[in-house]
């Protein structure tokens, strides 16, 4: 029996969640949503998940800080963390790197790379 | 891109910025006016009312590939286009929950692109109204070219209708070819 890969998406746009659960959903994984970095770092407390893919630009907790919240703890230091942005700067992904991203996706993204990517990363 | 001018009694003119299709453009410059003229193209005018600001794009998506789901255009491109506006918002200090919304355009005013005009205010509805954002005006469809005039730091809008031929020509904006998503692992 195999089990789907379950995917955490951060976005506080409804309309790219709307896209990210379309993408992802229809290729079988498990996807669960929240709306920004503090959403998930609660969402995360409670549940388990194989990827997490995160936008930056958010309110309350951005994605940078999510990152480094949850690499700050030994529960999910290894766990595939996607960075999925409209930002392009260099160093803006220097930082992401720095902070423990596991890799850089620029919106709009295209739904067959991105599940690549997730299935790459995926333990 | 702006023009100044000093009147008789030394009152300013408007510093005309025009917002070209693909662009997006944020200010909070009391003087700012963003002017286009739009076709079967739409603008969205977003306004934050207490940080003063303001910012407005102007785009028509193309469809999307055949291979694609059923979408109508290229939504992928499209919500892209819109965050790229709503993220220069808040760069510059406006928050989501106070923004109002304009919409504009989307007019059928070549029999040819009849359907992607429509389809492209359907888009920009349907993306302000899943985004949480109040729309406070809009003048979409029929069959006639607008003209908006966009005060950012005041959110005043003026929206006339314009012969068709003010217009500029326009294809559907297809993703640049850079924009592909591609993936960086570290």
């Amino acid at each position: 029996m195999t089990t789907a890969t379950r995917v955490l998406t951060v976005d506080d746009s409804p309309s790219m969640r709307a896209l990210l659960n379309h993408a992802l959903s229809t290729q079988g994984f498990d996807v669960s949503q929240a709306e920004d970095g503090m959403a998930a770092l609660d969402w995360l407390a409670l549940n388990e998940v194989d990827v997490v893919i995160t936008d930056i630009n958010m309110p309350r907790l951005d994605g940078f800080g999510l990152i480094e919240r949850l690499r700050e703890g030994s529960r999910h230091r290894d766990r595939p963390i996607l960075v999925l942005t409209t930002e392009s700067s260099e160093e803006k992904k220097a930082r992401a790197r720095a902070a423990g991203a596991t890799g850089w996706i620029v919106k709009p993204f295209d739904p067959a790379k991105l599940v690549a990517a997730v299935r790459r990363v995926a333990h | 891109m702006f023009e100044t001018r000093i009147l008789a009694d030394g009152a300013l003119t408007p510093d005309r910025i025009t917002v070209m299709q693909g662009q997006a453009v944020v200010s909070a410059e009391a003087r700012a006016e963003l002017s286009t003229v739009l076709g079967s193209c739409v603008a969205l005018c977003l306004f934050d009312p207490e940080a003063r600001l303001g910012g407005m794009n102007h785009f028509l998506l193309a469809e999307p590939p055949v291979n694609a789901s059923g979408d109508t255009v290229d939504e992928f491109y499209g919500t892209y286009l819109m965050e790229l506006l709503v993220n220069q918002m808040l760069g510059k200090g406006a928050r989501k929950s106070r923004l109002k919304a304009h919409l504009y355009g989307g007019a059928n005013v070549n029999r040819n692109m009849m359907r992607i005009g429509s389809a492209n205010a359907d888009f920009a509805r349907s993306f302000v109204q899943r985004e949480g954002i109040e729309l406070v005006r809009s003048d979409l469809g029929g069959n006639n070219a607008r003209r908006i005039d966009f005060r950012p730091a005041s959110g005043q809008v003026r929206c006339r209708t314009v012969e068709d031929r003010f217009a500029p020509p326009v294809q559907p904006t297809t993703r640049p070819e850079k924009a592909t998503g591609d993936v960086e692992l570290f």
